[in-house]
């Protein structure tokens, strides 16, 4: 690991701090007493207090600065609002974004607009990095199940998901080029711990066997545990010398579905939970069907969660994270079996249903 | 198996070329349709008789009054093979132009 | 008239010829076995359909050029929805007089794979391998002497830019001119193969068309021809090779009647084409670029293709009214391609009373996809390798200067709006023991037959992914062995 890295800054903001990769990159900045001072965006006053809650249930919070701000990122004073006045050298980690919305023009609004707003505030108000969180959707599917996305790719964003964070991508660029410092990270499907309840629904299908395996399940994916996630943003923050870089964040090499499938059958067998044997194959066919339907809704602004997911499933999505590990000096440190654990684990612990 | 007659493309040649490249000269206006129909006379059997069906029917509708206009219409309609008639007049055209006087401009002017 | 033709070389002229072996077609397959079996003793006839070309006497990628060297000037398509336009060498030497002269060994996997999937027996790589040596010895096998063209640089830098695999392929050149590099002189079937032949006592008969083999059962008792003046003719053999490339071979076949599986996998590699216009002058209108980038193997491969002037405008055609403003700038411009490996098909049926066959081809979704993702890359490619503006080869293309517009490349692409193309043509008589699958059997044996053969691409099972030449012509001199070996054993 030749990478030559940067101190750690005096404060650290993260917007979406109290979504899924939010919580899990603010527990572990908790972790690192380096990390004097954090300032934290909630997108309400509900959002706010869920946020306080689980800062104070960390074991090292007591006594340490962390600062909430409310505001929707989707305007624009409130990325000014959030940087205005933070103490000493300042990054930013950017994670608010909406995944799921009802509307279709809520991608635009919050993740192009928001990241916009952010990117532009970083550059005029000095921060020292930004660190955008994006996805692998401005780059579409794989074309064939033989291909992996390489560290530098065209453009080719799928669906209004795709076209915002693409969008998103291009305004953290462009203010690059105007003299911003920063960085881009890629994770595509990821999971564990601080997991929204859509992801307990994946468990459970698994666990019932019906998880729904399109044509022979031999459709290519990445998969990223968020601790590796976090190691990503952490080590894109910190080394010298890449800015304007973007960085697929994965495990080691993609996945089949059907690998995927089989092992957190196994994972849920030793978190001691009975799995029926998965049986529920679908055609093709299907998948083309719900991408087709998908596509029109979106085309008419509306958004169909499953019908989104299922279209999606017919699909390859498979990155190679060489150039991450010989630029960041990250590696994938939790396996697929043993991040499954420990999601199922922390599910378990929350009271979730299996 | 006696040769068929060429396919008759030049009506149709001639009045695209003219809309595609106004400023192209009459005379190399001529000497690319005249191109276009030694080629189109030389192309493979099953390509020649498409060819010459898509021909003989425009030729036929080139001749009505408001000729051209109707042809446009009907290249416009999504029919199969039809678009790729003007899509071959045009490109063995157009390789001419430019091979034989490279400096040619869009319009077909010559520089 | 390009001159007097070498000697053994003459336009067909006699009503009524004898030889020991017909060989039908010049090309890679047909110049390597005429010259193995020449060498052997064997009386050989080659017919040639086209006429002998000098290299030096056309200028390459002329008009002028497809018309003397390729078949209907160059205009041949594979129905289908996109048609797919390719081109076939028409002359003495084929294919090879024309092509970019780019030599790919096939790759081991691929070898073993078909070796495999068809049951091909006495496959062994390192026999293959040894005969890869002999032919890269023959027709010169290296790379280009001195520093690269420009438009080579612009994929030789974007790729490394990018961090993709990249490298410069050989060529079969000579470069005599004390290694000046734009005064090469492409090592052809007319410079190579076909003198060694007629050198060894092959007669090669120019503009002499095969209209059909006569059969008795399983033998070819004559083929007949049809002369320049318009008389009948015909050839009396013992036996016949047919090399007539992978269109006009299955052609022949079926005008034979020749039933088996014979004209019904034709296998390409579909390719789109962006123009790309740079700061400074850097078309050189009589060259291609030698360098591809690999990255993407087998699947995806780039690379460039020619540029003179009339191809540039062509490869602005599809988009013509926002794209013919560049046209005067061709000479900042380069022509670039994207090639893939296809999962769909095509046929070749030869239809009565027709000349030429009819040839489709159908893509499949992921083709299709497949070329999309293949440009966009490749429009990124142009962009990290210096590139001003692209302007993709498909209707309703936008222009290209930023990565932006990358990404309405991606989502405006339709391979029903592209200009397709192939320049190789494969598979329409796969070589093997797979009776289901396979026309000729492991040494080009026409199954059903007694003697006629295939000897050219048509045998290649499938697309190689790389350029497949070398393929052709390696198979070519092991199956033309085999029956000198079997000929020798029978004497004994």
């Amino acid at each position: 690991m030749s990478a030559e890295h940067r101190t750690t800054p005096d404060t650290t903001v993260v917007t979406g701090a109290a979504g899924w990769l939010g919580r899990a990159l603010v527990h572990r900045l908790l972790d690192d007493p380096a990390r004097t001072s954090l300032r934290l965006l909630a997108h309400d006053t509900a959002e706010a207090t869920t946020l306080r809650a689980f800062v104070d249930a960390h074991p090292a919070s007591a006594g340490r600065a962390v600062e909430i701000v409310v505001g929707d990122i989707a305007r624009p004073d409130t990325a000014r609002r959030l940087l205005h006045a933070t103490r000493g050298v300042t990054d930013v980690v950017h994670t608010a974004g909406i995944i799921h919305p009802r509307r279709v023009r809520q991608f635009v609004e919050v993740n192009a607009g928001g990241t916009r707003h952010v990117a532009e505030a970083c550059r005029d108000l000095g921060v020292r990095r930004l660190v955008h969180a994006s996805s692998n959707s401005p780059f579409g599917t794989n074309p064939d199940h033989a291909d992996t996305f390489r560290a530098d790719e065209p453009y080719n964003p799928y669906l209004g998901y795709g076209i915002s964070k693409m969008q998103a991508e291009v305004a953290v660029l462009e203010n690059v080029a105007a003299g911003l410092d920063a960085t881009i990270v890629r994770p595509p499907w990821f999971y564990g711990p601080f997991q929204p309840p859509r992801q307990t629904t994946f468990f459970r299908m698994v666990r019932t066997g019906r998880f729904p395996v399109i044509g022979d399940g031999q459709q290519r994916r990445s998969m990223a545990y968020v601790g590796n996630i976090v190691d990503g943003i952490l080590a894109a923050e910190l080394v010298e010398g890449i800015s304007g870089r973007g960085y697929w964040i994965a495990d080691a090499t993609p996945y089949t579905v059907a690998e995927i499938v089989e092992t957190v059958g196994r994972a849920l067998t030793d978190e001691g939970l009975e799995v029926v044997p998965n049986s529920t194959r679908l055609p093709v066919l299907a998948a083309r069907v719900a991408e087709t339907a998908d596509r029109v809704l979106q085309a008419v602004g509306l958004y169909q969660q499953q019908l989104h997911v299922l279209g999606e499933m017919g699909h390859s999505i498979a990155c190679d994270v060489s150039r991450s590990t010989a630029e960041l000096g990250w590696v994938p440190k939790v396996s697929l079996h043993e991040g499954m654990r420990t999601s199922i684990r922390w599910c378990l612990d929350q009271g979730l249903e299996l | 198996m006696r040769p068929l007659p060429a396919p008759p493309v030049a009506p149709f040649a001639h009045r695209l070329l003219s809309d595609d490249l106004p400023d192209l000269a009459d005379d190399r206006r001529e000497a690319a349709v005249a191109f276009v129909e030694r080629r189109v006379a030389t192309l493979p059997s099953v390509m020649r008789l498409g060819v010459s069906v898509l021909a003989v029917v425009f030729r036929a509708i080139l001749a009505l009054p408001g000729g051209w206009r109707i042809a446009r219409a009907v290249l416009a309609l999504p029919l199969p093979f039809v678009p790729e008639y003007p899509r071959l007049v045009r490109s063995l055209a157009y390789a001419y132009v430019w091979e034989t006087w490279p400096t040619t401009s869009p319009t077909g002017a010559a520089r | 008239m390009s001159g007097a033709l070498p000697a053994g070389v003459q336009v067909l002229d006699d009503t009524t010829v004898e030889t020991d072996v017909l060989v039908i077609g010049s090309g890679a397959g047909g110049a390597t076995t005429a010259s193995v079996l020449a060498a052997a003793g064997i009386d050989v006839v080659i017919a040639e359909e086209g006429d002998w070309v000098e290299q030096g006497s056309v200028v390459p990628f002329s008009l002028d050029q497809m018309d003397r060297q390729y078949r209907a000037g160059g205009v041949t398509v594979a129905l289908g929805f996109p048609s797919i336009a390719y081109t076939e060498g028409r002359c003495a030497g084929g294919g090879t007089e024309v092509n970019s002269g780019l030599y790919w060994r096939p790759p081991g996997e691929l070898l073993e794979r078909w070796r495999h999937d068809f049951r091909i027996s006495d496959f062994a790589p390192d026999d293959l391998l040894a005969i890869a040596d002999e032919v890269e010895q023959a027709i010169n096998v290296r790379t280009v002497p001195a520093g690269h063209s420009a438009q080579s640089e612009v994929l030789r830098s974007g790729a490394a830019r990018l961090g993709w695999r990249h490298g410069e392929v050989p060529r079969w050149m000579t470069y005599p001119h004390g290694d000046d590099p734009a005064r090469g002189e492409r090592q052809s079937m007319t410079r190579t193969y076909l003198p060694r032949a007629l050198a060894s006592g092959a007669r090669l008969l120019t503009r002499c068309r095969i209209d059909r083999l006569v059969m008795d059962g399983g033998r070819a008792v004559e083929a007949r021809t049809t002369l320049d003046d318009g008389r009948s003719g015909r050839i009396r053999f013992r036996e016949v090779i047919v090399c007539a490339g992978a269109i006009h071979t299955p052609a022949l076949l079926q005008r034979s009647g020749i039933k088996g599986h014979i004209g019904r996998t034709l296998a390409v590699h579909p390719t789109v084409k962006l123009a790309a216009r740079f700061p400074e002058a850097i078309n050189v209108p009589d060259d291609v670029p030698v360098h591809q980038v690999k990255e993407f193997t087998p699947h995806l491969s780039f690379g460039g293709s020619a540029s003179n002037p009339g191809l540039v405008a062509l490869s602005l055609l599809d988009n013509w009214a926002s794209f013919r403003r560049a046209v005067t700038d061709w000479p900042r411009m380069s022509v670039y391609y994207a090639a893939i490996t296809s999962e769909g098909t095509g046929r070749v049926v030869s239809l009565p009373g027709m000349r030429d066959p009819l040839v489709t081809y159908r893509l499949t979704a992921r083709d299709k996809a497949l070329l999309g993702s293949g440009l966009a890359r490749l429009a990124l490619l142009m962009l990290e390798g210096g590139a001003e503006e692209v302007f993709p080869s498909f209707k309703g293309a936008p222009s290209v200067t930023s990565r932006r517009d990358v990404g309405t490349l991606s989502r405006s692409f339709s391979a029903s709006r592209a200009s397709v193309m192939t320049v190789h043509l494969c598979g329409t008589v796969p070589m093997g023991e797979v009776t289901e699958r396979c026309g000729a059997d492991s040494f080009g044996r026409v199954h059903g037959c007694t003697n006629v053969r295939v000897n050219d691409a048509s045998l290649l099972p499938t697309a190689p992914g790389v350029n497949p030449q070398a393929s052709v012509m390696m198979f070519a001199i092991r199956n033309a062995r085999h029956l000198v070996d079997q000929r020798s054993s029978h004497v004994r």
